[in-house]
């Protein structure tokens, strides 16, 4: 299976993301940081808002490396190429959405981190709110942001189905937006994006249409 | 005699259609199968099959001594393919193409690449993505792809489609060279039929989905002897001496210099030596032979191809 990755990565290289994933970083912050000058958020709410972010954006990239992985392998035909080797489809197919899954979990956790750390000390640097972040809330808050990580990398296998349905990139990425657009409801009538349920609930979904999509592999015609 | 491919029985239909039905077909372990079929025939979907690719609606697959299943997947180890036409990861060079090729068959003797490379005849690519490359060199490096694990059966979808003249004898000899040294078993579809005279041992002619006709090449040579040809500027007096002397009624006269002379018992030597016993000049006499194309024309109906 790893080294099924390993050739997945080889074929397709992912210096992209890489890079996308820094300068999205630098972005949320630079994003953040303005907002808490301009409107009275209690940090509470920041913490909310960081996260939400951060998923919001991993959950489209990882729509993206799908459509890489998966769906133009389909519309370049390389995947009856792939078929035809001597390896089970489950397997390959398996290894694809591992490599998304765990590529999304890492780099929502990693800036969840870098994002949350960088924040807080700039927060107590500049004093952005009369409160002062303690390195023991910083702690309690990356705890649950990783939780959240953990949900969203499951989340982020949701677009598959709509982009499978069509082997359409765009659909993939809609559908990412979407999803994307209801987890990270924060307003007081749908506080969603910090509601551990609903997101174990997006993906409980994602884990099943991996499921899904890895059974049905053999049976399918590759036309 | 062992047996590469048998399938019985072989259907496939596509929303109630049938576009392989009932399909038998076998191919020799050893030979060079060329199958025929005009436009939309069902080949590439039978090659499909064969491939697992895509699953039949109804019958058996043998490949190899084994029965292919839905989930069959340790067998692809021991064939090669090109399907269509051929499929790279565009972005990437020939060679890097090559290794992953390897890598997903579990083979390990990735030197043989640049010699595989060679073999095709490719020539020129240095470190291109394959994107760049011309349906020729596609084609063979496609080729390259498929031989280059030496599998005991390659199954090869239109594979001189894009080559040159010259790119296509190259082609022949290689594929003629892999039978007689690996013994590799060859399943060839292809248009032109010219190529799969030269090249194949077995014909199999493929149209609306069945198999309508498995034949050697040999036999087809054998059969097929038309007519001889004859063409002399006494006509009258050689179809004299067709009649009379040699007792041959089954001829006909085409014009003034040409009899045509479809009695299959004499020969062309008995009947040039009676003609010149009679002092009848001649200006030539040929065996003529129906070939390949009429052949498959005759059997497929003109106006499907």
């Amino acid at each position: 299976m790893f080294n099924l990755i390993r050739l997945e990565m080889k074929k397709e290289s992912l210096k992209w993301y890489g890079l996308g994933a820094i300068i999205a970083n630098l972005l949320i912050l630079v994003l953040i940081i303005p907002i808490q000058y301009d409107e009275k958020i209690t940090l509470d709410e920041m913490f909310v808002i960081l996260g939400a972010l951060i998923r919001a954006v991993f959950i489209v990239f990882a729509a993206v490396l799908l459509s890489k992985l998966i769906i133009d392998e389909y519309r370049s035909k390389t995947i009856y190429l792939m078929y035809t080797y001597p390896i089970q489809r489950k397997k390959l197919i398996a290894a694809k959405l591992l490599l998304a899954g765990t590529l999304t979990f890492i780099t929502i956790a990693i800036s969840s981190v870098f994002v949350a750390t960088v924040y807080s000390i700039a927060h107590n640097m500049f004093q952005l709110s009369t409160e002062e972040i303690p390195v023991q809330r910083l702690l309690l808050e990356i705890m649950s942001m990783l939780k959240f990580a953990i949900a969203a990398a499951g989340a982020s296998l949701i677009p598959l189905y709509f982009g499978l349905r069509k082997r359409s990139v765009s659909a993939t990425i809609i559908s990412s937006l979407l999803i994307v657009a209801v987890l990270s409801q924060s307003n007081p009538w749908l506080p969603i994006a910090d509601n551990m349920y609903v997101a174990l609930a997006f993906a409980a979904i994602g884990v099943l249409i991996a499921f899904w999509t890895i059974r049905n592999v053999d049976k399918m015609d590759a036309i | 005699m062992d047996i590469a491919i048998k399938t019985t029985g072989l259907t496939k239909a596509f929303q109630g259609k049938e576009i392989v039905s009932g399909l038998n077909m076998t191919v020799k372990k050893g030979e060079i199968y060329g199958l025929l079929g005009p436009n939309g025939a069902g080949k590439t979907t039978l090659m499909k099959m064969l491939l697992n690719l895509v699953k039949p609606t109804a019958g058996e697959i043998h490949i190899l001594g084994e029965t292919l299943t839905h989930s069959s997947f340790e067998l692809l180890k021991r064939m090669g393919n090109i399907i269509e036409y051929p499929i790279f990861y565009e972005k990437l060079s020939a060679f890097d193409n090559l290794v992953l090729h390897c890598e997903y068959m579990g083979y390990y003797k990735q030197e043989e690449i640049h010699e595989t490379i060679e073999l095709v005849g490719l020539k020129n690519i240095d470190n291109k993505p394959v994107k760049e490359f011309s349906l020729g060199m596609k084609q063979r490096l496609g080729i390259a792809r498929a031989i280059l694990t030496r599998p005991e059966l390659l199954i090869l979808d239109e594979p001189i489609n894009g080559l040159d003249p010259s790119g296509i004898k190259e082609i022949r000899n290689l594929f003629q060279m892999l039978t007689k040294q690996y013994g590799i078993t060859l399943l060839i579809s292809s248009h032109i039929l010219g190529e799969i005279e030269q090249l194949a041992d077995t014909i199999g002619i493929i149209n609306k989905g069945q198999l309508i006709k498995e034949i050697s090449m040999d036999d087809i040579r054998e059969q097929n002897t038309e007519y001889i040809e004859l063409v002399t500027p006494h006509q009258r007096k050689a179809c004299y001496v067709l009649e009379e002397l040699l007792a041959i009624s089954n001829y006909k006269v085409v014009d003034d210099s040409t009899i045509r002379i479809y009695d299959a018992n004499v020969t062309q030597t008995a009947i040039s030596k009676e003609l010149i016993l009679n002092d009848i000049e001649i200006e030539s006499i040929n065996r003529k032979v129906k070939n390949l194309e009429e052949y498959f024309l005759d059997l497929v109906g003109t106006s499907t191809v």
